[in-house]
């Protein structure tokens, strides 16, 4: 299967939706707010889409482009009810509506002899549902965002070496290196490199919940996202 | 930035563990965790003993306040609460040693046995509810039963509690007869299988859709409890005549045997004075 469009993540650019952000905000959404919630929900839709229609990066990247471009025309966001579910549910299951609106209409071409669909490899059929991916992909943007907030908070406070500490520990993959060897390297004692990771764990998850607060409606929702993030 | 799985578990992990550097306790191991909160054994060193730490997010420090207000054998006390410098409250309680009430059933207790931790779980609920408070999610799991026979009633709720399925009343809001609702389900998941049907009267009294219809409070539910274990009848249940003589007769056991005696003595007599 080839591989995943690097759109959505921090460094890489969200497309920008083709209908002004300006009418979402008319519909009661503040710009930023909207900003903030398609940082963090694009990937994960663009993944779920793929997983859960079969789709290639290319096909997968314009239908998620297509959903977030039509739910700002619809208002999509004004119209989403607390009461009724999540944010996050209420988002999976129009992308799930939409798409299949979508993927249906792409077969009626292709019998047609239009539309070409990538076949997908063993390893894409993961066991793993489409439901799964996308509250594992939620989760991972939205780590990869707080990481982003910490990093962006460590250098604008002169805490680049909390970061550096952080980074090379909690960041790396197995194995990570000893609290001796990371001392050692920045001339620091042993204290102060565990005393830098709870200070930058502590951060993270304050940029977590402050990412979550964007993006969910009241105390209640963000108290049951806080719960799927951290249990 | 790409991160994996395993860097991804590790951050949730790491993060997720409370920073108590700056307290008085030292973590040891997580025990329990839930929609309200994580609880850990933690050790507190200036007094030398085991506690129970429960961390939960800052907009739950409602709830240690609102526990701390309980004083009751059966409702675990709280030493102190405090907050973390990541905003999240904690509460230190007494590290209760002893078994879930779902795992306790497992070593198949008397009737009597069960009953006795209904009753206590009864009275703490009816405690509670003079000082205003409810539980909102009273279940086995909430129910621990210690190695000496204590009764805790664990989990306080609040707000945010939406209860458990089997074990919630279906109004909306919950209120006190919603706890009663849990008490009764509580009560029909310990009975044996052939539990006495009176009782099993009670549980269904208790769990009845309208919370008009229900006891009228916790102490009315415990009553009908013991009026079954003093052989009087219940409340809850029009009791056809066949188990009204059985309950009279094992009520009055003593009385039925000396009257059968005493006809019995008669009768020898009166056949000893006709041979």
């Amino acid at each position: 299967m080839d591989p995943d469009t690097a759109i959505g993540g921090p460094h890489g650019h969200l497309p920008s939706t083709q209908v002004s952000l300006l009418e979402a905000a008319a519909a009661g959404m503040p710009h930023d707010a909207l900003e903030r919630l398609i940082a963090l929900y694009w990937k994960p839709v663009y993944r779920f889409i793929r997983f859960r229609f079969r789709k290639d990066n290319e096909d997968a990247k314009d239908l998620t482009q297509s959903f977030f471009t039509s739910a700002l025309e619809r208002e999509f966001f004004a119209r989403f009810d607390p009461a009724k579910a999540s944010f996050r549910t209420y988002l999976r299951m129009a992308v799930e509506r939409f798409a299949a609106n979508q993927h249906a209409a792409a077969g009626r071409q292709k019998r047609g002899g239009d539309v070409q669909f990538e076949p997908l490899d063993e390893h894409s059929a993961a066991a793993e549902s489409p439901d799964a991916i996308f509250e594992r992909e939620w989760r991972r943007q939205l780590f990869v965002l707080a990481i982003e907030d910490l990093r962006a908070h460590c250098a604008a406070s002169g805490k680049e070496q909390q970061f550096r500490i952080f980074e090379a520990y909690d960041l790396a993959g197995a194995p990570r290196p000893s609290y001796a060897a990371l001392a050692a390297e920045h001339g620091i004692p042993e204290t102060s490199v565990t005393n830098h990771l709870a200070w930058a764990r502590r951060m993270l998850r304050g940029f977590v919940a402050e990412r979550l607060r964007g993006v969910t409606s009241g105390e209640r929702e963000l108290r049951e996202e806080m719960r799927r993030v951290w249990t | 930035m790409d991160l994996s799985d395993s860097v991804l578990d590790h951050l949730r992990h790491m993060a997720a563990l409370p920073d108590v550097s700056g307290t008085r306790y030292e973590l040891e191991r997580e025990i329990g965790r839930g929609g309200m909160g994580v609880v850990y054994a933690a050790r507190d060193r200036d007094l030398d003993r085991r506690v129970a730490l429960k961390v939960m997010e800052a907009e739950l420090a409602g709830e240690a306040r609102l526990i701390a207000r309980l004083e009751h054998p059966s409702i675990v006390p709280i030493h102190e609460t405090g907050r973390l410098p990541d905003g999240r409250v904690f509460y230190a309680m007494k590290l209760v040693v002893g078994v879930r009430l779902d795992h306790y059933l497992a070593r198949s207790p008397s009737l009597a046995e069960r009953l006795r931790v209904i009753r206590r779980a009864g009275e703490a609920l009816a405690y509670a509810h003079t000082t205003g408070v409810i539980h909102r999610d009273l279940k086995p799991q909430n129910v621990m039963v210690g190695e000496f026979g204590e009764v805790y009633v664990m989990d306080w709720g609040v707000e945010a509690v939406a209860g458990t399925p089997g074990f919630r009343a279906p109004e909306t809001p919950l209120d006190r007869r919603s706890d009663i609702y849990a008490l009764g389900a509580l009560l029909e998941f310990v009975l044996p299988a052939d539990g006495p049907p009176a009782l099993r009267a009670v549980a269904a009294k208790a769990r009845r859709p309208d919370p008009a219809d229900r006891y009228p409070d916790v102490g009315a539910l415990l009553a009908d409890i013991e009026r079954f274990q003093e052989g009087l009848a219940v409340e809850a249940w029009a009791e056809p005549w066949r188990h009204r003589l059985v309950r009279f007769a094992a009520r009055n056991a003593v009385l039925l045997w000396l009257l059968a005696a005493y006809a019995g003595v008669k009768l020898v007599l009166f056949f000893l004075r006709n041979l």
